[in-house]
């Protein structure tokens, strides 16, 4: 009894500093939130001290205490809980991912956060938090449980081909920021809205020198966005995929990537359900795409998609991703109906109509002039018709769809779940109808989808899928 | 191609009338305040009468065409099901895909003896492709019938 025990082993002393950590932000933010009235700042204070000095303290000393794990190469175990005594026994070859985390904090303590995911759970099903940086990698290594090859692929990002993917990101997140700064800010009486307001009335910007400035007002704020979301995308792109690295063992994925949070992740082939390869007019003009992985694991942060490879040229995609699963790429492609075109332009002209008769109803009726982009409708469609297309060749569907952020889907018949089509009324009038193809943990908003096919073409390609799913034996796992 | 029992259009037409129902006395108070306070800024009775007619929409026409658009399957090797009043749907569910399946009924169903049919895959968006208004012996028929496909696949 007392060797076995000998052989468990304790988070990282350190632990207590996250702890601590996570404590102050949580008391800055409710310092920052409570009322302001001249007892609520001691009132929250007293409430922290007693919370702190007699529960939350006590309790996370208790469960550091029962906190004890054992890893082996056949499994991970775990015993915890303060009230109840939990044992839990992760066998290594149910074990899907193990991530190793790392965050900023961790990074200045020398600790890791080590993630166990499993095919049954969502999420994390075992989470060590936080251990020593050497204990990570022992741990990691004895679970990945497959010996990893010499002449393995590998795909590496250098910080020039990091920076240079950043120049092609926009992120809109600046909205939010914007919104969430001013709020806050306001919030905290720096700043007062009803000021801000009466400068703007003021300065008659906005009503009485009427249709004169406000389009060069809202020519100067679209400017002003767009450079912010250049700067921002640029910054997002660049903490995230710093020093990117990609290996593919025999049977699992292994990548590491990220500036601020270090992640680290191995993922077995099984997982992935598909490949989408996305890019923008500008990325294609100079040749760049990005491979995304749909994997199985819902992971919040991803949104089922992993990055693969978030920035390179066609020719190093497709042979990363044909070692991962093979496919071969068909010479021709079948496009939708052409019947697209006017679906397209009835919504697009639908949208302007509606848009400009409410502002200049609500507002100017300087907006009706929107009613002269009608025209460009027909461009905008015929751009969406000439991207939009799909085959179904040797045991795989590739969809490419969108013009701006162009999605190329290639799914394996072995994934698929299950089908659809789906026919709005416009769509029904018009004879055409959306296939629609379901895989394992795809996005709610991200999935494989053929528009506007004629409803016999849909149909017959239905058939077709089906037929070729059903001749593949599926590995029950 | 199988319709759904016809009682399955009183099941809905019940739950229209409960769903919008509960905020019939919050859209009747909110009116009589309203027109108590002497505020000349809404319509009198506005919110009531806009819920009677949303009341009304669910209960009177909704479940009729919801009825009438929904038809489903068991074929040799996969279950097939239509619905949809405006946009129409054709759902495929290959059986050797299906991970498990539920019969499920609740208070109002059991009175009109009818059950539903949730289906699971490990699929997104087909995960809850639920049948309506199936009998209850019927439902508890194809729940089984995919079993057995099943359990002879798995062999």
């Amino acid at each position: 009894m007392e060797e076995s025990s000998a052989k468990f082993r304790r988070l990282h002393p350190l632990t207590f500093v996250h702890y601590i950590f996570l404590a102050i932000v949580g008391f800055a933010f409710t310092l920052f939130s409570s009322p302001d009235e001249s007892g609520g700042l001691y009132i929250t204070i007293l409430v922290f001290a007693i919370l702190y000095t007699l529960i939350l303290g006590p309790y996370a000393i208790a469960q550091y205490i029962r906190f004890r794990y054992h890893v082996t190469c056949e499994e991970l175990i775990i015993h915890y809980g303060v009230f109840k005594r939990v044992q839990r026994n992760i066998p290594s070859e149910r074990i899907q991912n193990v991530r190793i985390e790392r965050n900023m904090l961790s990074r200045i303590l020398g600790t890791s956060s080590v993630k166990i995911e499993t095919a049954g759970s969502s999420g994390a099903e075992g989470v060590l938090s936080y251990v020593g940086v050497r204990e990570a990698e022992r741990i990691r290594n004895l679970l990945r449980n497959a010996i990893v090859s010499e002449d393995q692929a590998r795909f590496s990002m250098p910080l020039k081909r990091v920076l240079l993917s950043s120049i092609y990101q926009f992120s809109l997140g600046i909205f939010g920021i914007l919104i969430g700064t001013f709020y806050s800010l306001e919030s905290l009486k720096i700043i007062d809205s009803t000021v801000i307001a009466n400068w703007l009335m003021e300065q008659n910007f906005l009503i009485a020198t009427g249709t004169e400035r406000w389009p060069l007002l809202i020519a100067i704020l679209l400017l002003i966005i767009s450079v912010l979301g250049w700067g921002l995308g640029f910054i997002e792109n660049l903490v995230r995929f710093y020093n990117f690295q990609i290996q593919l063992g025999p049977k699992k994925i292994h990548r590491k990537f990220g500036l601020l949070t270090l992640r680290e992740g191995t993922l077995s082939y099984k997982r992935v359900q598909s490949f989408l390869i996305r890019s923008n007019p500008l990325m294609r003009l100079h040749h760049w795409h990005r491979l995304d992985m749909q994997t199985l694991g819902l992971e919040s942060g991803e949104r089922g998609f992993q990055p693969a490879m978030p920035f390179a040229k066609w020719s190093e995609i497709t042979t990363l991703a044909r070692r991962i699963h093979r496919f071969i790429l068909p010479d021709t492609y079948t496009h939708v109906s052409r019947l697209t075109l006017r679906r397209h332009i009835f919504r697009y002209c639908l949208l302007i109509l509606i848009f400009a008769i409410v502002l200049s109803l609500l507002w100017d009726p300087f907006t009706l002039w929107g009613l002269c982009l009608i025209p460009v409708t027909w461009g905008t469609a015929k751009l969406q018709y000439t991207c939009h297309h799909w085959s179904f060749h040797d045991g795989h569907l590739l969809i490419r769809r969108r013009f701006i952020s162009q999605q190329f889907w290639i799914v394996p018949v072995e994934r698929f779940q299950a089908f659809e089509i789906k026919a709005s009324p416009f769509q029904r009038y018009l004879g055409l109808c959306t296939l629609i193809v379901d895989t394992a943990g795809a996005g709610i908003l991200r999935y494989p989808r053929i528009i506007d096919m004629k409803r016999d073409d849909a149909e017959q390609l239905l058939l077709r899928l089906q037929k070729s799913s059903d001749s593949i034996r599926i590995s029950v796992n | 191609m199988k319709v759904l029992d016809q009682s399955v259009r009183h099941v809905w037409r019940i739950k229209g009338a409960l769903a919008w129902g509960i905020f019939l006395p919050v859209s009747v108070t909110t009116d009589v305040v309203l027109l108590s306070s002497g505020s000349n800024s809404a319509i009198p009775g506005m919110w009531t009468v806009i819920l009677l007619i949303l009341c009304l929409l669910w209960v009177l026409i909704l479940p009729g065409l919801r009825y009438r658009f929904w038809r489903y399957e068991l074929r040799e090797k996969d279950l097939y099901a239509v619905r949809g009043i405006w946009n129409r749907i054709q759902t495929v569910v290959p059986l050797r895909r299906i991970q498990h399946l539920d019969v499920k009924q609740d208070l109002i169903e059991d009175q009109f003896g009818i059950a539903r049919l949730v289906v699971h895959t490990a699929g997104t968006r087909s995960t809850d492709l639920v049948i309506p208004g199936l009998p209850y012996d019927e439902a508890v028929h194809l729940r089984d019938t995919v079993r057995e496909f099943l359990e002879q696949y798995m062999d």
